[in-house]
């Protein structure tokens, strides 16, 4: 599983080089275009995605204690956390569309869009699988002894967050 | 061989490496075209014999595909073939299919066979390998779903395996892609981008899938490793070849007018995409040198090592050579296109196939392994074949090089002509390797020939 | 990770990253698909250049030239031909094959009427306009 993980930090590392690289050869470009992203949104998201992160540790550590009910509801409250930082970025999105903004616009609006996509694709991943997980230990699937499923599961979810981590500031804010 | 049915692979395998045969003459024919320009002509344009190659190559790698299918899948199913006699009937329906429509390329002119088979209703023909007249298309569909009603009720009601599913889900989806071949839009771009969504597809996504069936199978047999670890080791490299790929179709995007952000995806996934050939070389080595025992088909192990090395090569390296956007913008449709292409087909495609069939001809003949003189005689056309291939492809990528050079990057371009003037010493030498490369395919052919002491049968 | 990596796990990122990147795919095909009325030059997909589009293809041009970079790469890229030698360069071209001169590459001839020939040249002069993000590098393609 590890080696899924790294392989996707690889492909998000690669594209986050490729941003710098397009960047350095187009700064008032990029600048100019990311006064036109909604920051406070994206704020917003960082800091759903920090506390859902939160709560998935809180449920790996309920589970190792063998309490699959309250394991259960941190693994909820992650997910509604995720699920309010899809809608919110759909709205953003959707704003962006709605001015006329597609990923052929320019360079910075490609990597803002098309990244943002590919990460909202992983977000939504994500949830399958803690939506997976969630049930499982709902049916009290997992137990002190065995929880590596809810573990696998936290592993992938940080990833996802780790990225967005990176790549809040690297678009949204950096200058 | 466990089951009766297993043996229908044999019909296919056979005309399998005759039609290999038919497409390196024409390779040679093409070739000579290359620097003694009116060669043949008019009696076999280049463009004719370009479309008999490169046919003849797709046609006799699916016979390849159907043969292991045929023949793995009893086995890993542990069961007969739901009907052996269905899969005897498609094979004589796609040989003559087959035969006839290269045939009807030698002998028709293109727009005469367009015309008569039904061209003007639905126009599919006249785009790279999909040339073929409508009739043979809807062949290809017939030919191929019957094959994998077959295999699919073998599989369903026996055992099921990562290799029998793997390989049955590849076959799947080059049934499905092929589909995209009927589609032919008169917008040029949109022809284009649909047009890969068979080729791209199929060679750098689900054939890849049937590809890693057929070497786990084999490196099953030959070494006798945990079916656990090998099928393991088989999903990780199917997975990695369809996440970089399936994207990875992206670099076929860069310059036939689809939006220019291709350039960034095409080129981050298709950089990706030598991780799975990469995983296979090490994979194919890995297993080898855990072998918990030693098989008498030396022959067999040779191929299957010979195929992770030379994929890695010719897909994994010469594709990526050429595969980021600011290189590519020199590089596109160039000789260098034309070397990585002869190398890729041949250590992935060729190899895999010529691998299944060097492990199951001595089992479907009635023995576990050839004599010592036969497997040498098979090692020897190994290395021919193999090694006249690198030089083939080292030549072809001197002549891109310089072709590039003087036709797209120097002060004072010269014309198309006047650079292949330039650069037809490498054409010569490619020549000569090619005719290497064809002893190398003679001495296979006589290695099946070859009588003496084998191996008793075992499995 | 206190777990060792099973089958199954591969098997599970199998299935599930092949649906996750074609459902990528095809997101992105959908964008593409959309962007391209911008781009593939469609307003000058008359009629005749469709005829057009039917010769080169029932011809099997491709088998010996590159359009736009795909094909083969024994004679010259025909993508930008109508840039680089006109109109009339072209259909006189066509009418003079096969040039015979002994050791040169041979072109057929293809028994083009002048209707077909102006059908060609419109698909020639079409497929030029397409935005194809400065490719080739010079005129020689």
């Amino acid at each position: 599983m590890w080696f899924f993980i790294l392989a996707e930090l690889l492909v998000f590392g690669v594209f986050f080089l490729a941003y710098a690289f397009a960047r350095t050869r187009n700064v008032e470009l990029f600048n100019a275009s990311q006064l036109e992203l909604d920051q406070l949104s994206g704020a917003i998201n960082t800091v759903l995605l920090i506390s859902s992160s939160y709560f998935v540790v809180r449920a790996v550590d309920q589970i190792r204690h063998g309490r699959s009910r309250s394991c259960t509801y941190w693994l909820l409250a992650a997910m509604t956390c995720g699920g309010a930082f899809l809608v919110l970025k759909l709205a953003e999105f959707g704003a962006k569309i709605e001015a006329g903004i597609t990923m052929s616009t320019n360079t910075f609006f490609m990597f803002y869009l098309g990244l943002g996509f590919f990460h909202f694709m992983h977000v939504v991943l994500g949830m399958v699988i803690l939506g997976a997980v969630t049930l499982k230990a709902w049916k009290g699937g997992y137990s002190a002894a065995s929880y590596s499923g809810v573990e696998t599961g936290a592993a992938y979810w940080h990833m996802v967050d780790l990225v967005w981590i990176i790549l809040f500031p690297l678009i949204y804010v950096l200058h | 061989m466990k089951y009766k049915s297993q043996a229908v692979a044999k019909p296919y395998f056979i005309a399998a490496i005759g039609l290999f045969l038919g497409q390196i003459v024409f390779g040679l024919i093409m070739g000579l075209q290359y620097v003694v320009g009116d060669f043949l002509f008019p009696a076999i344009p280049f463009n004719v014999a370009r479309m008999v190659h490169t046919n003849l190559l797709i046609v006799w790698l699916l016979f390849g595909f159907m043969g292991a299918a045929y023949y793995l899948i009893p086995e890993e199913s542990e069961r007969e073939l739901h009907s052996p006699k269905l899969a005897l009937a498609m094979f004589w329906i796609f040989l003559v299919a087959g035969a006839a429509t290269i045939l009807s390329y030698l002998l028709v002119p293109y727009a005469s066979l367009a015309k008569w088979t039904g061209n003007d209703l639905l126009a599919t023909m006249g785009r790279e390998f999909l040339e073929q007249p409508l009739p043979t298309k809807i062949g290809i569909v017939v030919v191929a779903l019957a094959m994998l009603y077959n295999l699919s009720m073998t599989v369903l009601r026996g055992r099921k395996t990562a290799i029998n599913l793997v390989m049955l889900v590849g076959l799947w989806g080059l049934a499905i892609f092929f589909l995209f071949s009927f589609y032919n839009p008169g917008n040029l771009v949109k022809d284009k981008y649909y047009w890969w969504w068979v080729v791209h597809l199929w060679v750098e996504g689900v054939w890849e899938l049937i590809m890693g069936a057929m070497l786990a199978f084999v490196l099953i047999k030959v070494t006798g490793v945990d079916r656990e670890v090998i099928e393991k080791w088989l999903y990780v490299i199917i997975a990695m070849a369809l996440i970089s790929g399936l994207i990875g179709t992206g670099h076929h995007y860069y310059w036939i007018g689809a939006p220019e952000y291709w350039q960034w995806w095409g080129s981050v996934f298709s950089a990706l995409e030598p991780i799975p050939f990469f995983m296979m070389t090490v994979f194919a080595f890995n297993m080898v040198n855990r072998r918990r025992r030693e098989h008498p088909n030396k022959a067999a192990v040779l191929w299957a090592l010979g195929t992770g090395v030379m994929a890695f090569l010719g897909a994994g390296v010469w594709g990526f050579l050429h595969t980021l956007a600011p290189v590519n913008f020199y590089t596109h449709g160039s000789q260098i296109t034309a070397a990585h292409g002869h190398m890729a087909f041949y250590g992935a495609y060729v190899m895999v196939v010529l691998t299944m069939i060097s492990y199951t001809m001595p089992l479907m003949r009635g023995r576990a392994a050839n004599g010592r003189v036969a497997q040498m005689v098979e090692m020897w056309s190994f290395w021919l074949m193999t090694v006249a291939m690198v030089f083939i492809t080292l030549f072809l990528t001197a002549a891109g090089i310089l072709q590039i050079w003087l036709q797209r990057v120097a002060a004072e371009p010269m014309s198309f002509m006047a650079a292949q003037e330039q650069v037809s010493l490498f054409y010569w030498m490619r020549e000569v390797s090619g005719l290497i490369f064809l002893i190398g395919v003679l001495l296979y052919i006589g290695s099946f020939f070859i009588k003496g002491k084998s191996e008793a049968a075992t499995t | 990770m206190s777990s060792a990596f099973t089958k199954s796990a591969a098997r599970n990122i199998f299935y599930g990253g092949a649906v996750f990147f074609f459902l990528l795919l095809l997101g992105l095909t959908f964008d593409t698909m959309n962007t391209l009325p911008k781009r593939d030059n469609r307003a000058n997909l008359t009629e005749s250049a469709l005829r057009g589009k039917h010769i080169w293809e029932t011809r099997n041009c491709i088998g010996c030239h590159t359009l736009l970079g795909e094909g083969a790469y024994f004679a010259p890229e025909l993508g930008n031909v109508y840039v680089r030698r006109g109109p009339d360069f072209i259909k006189t071209w066509m009418k003079i094959q096969p040039s015979g001169a002994p050791g040169r590459r041979q072109m057929p001839q293809f028994q083009l009427d002048e209707q077909q020939l102006d059908d060609l040249v419109s698909f020639l002069k079409y497929a030029s306009e397409i935005n194809t993000a400065k490719w080739p590098p010079n005129i020689e393609g």
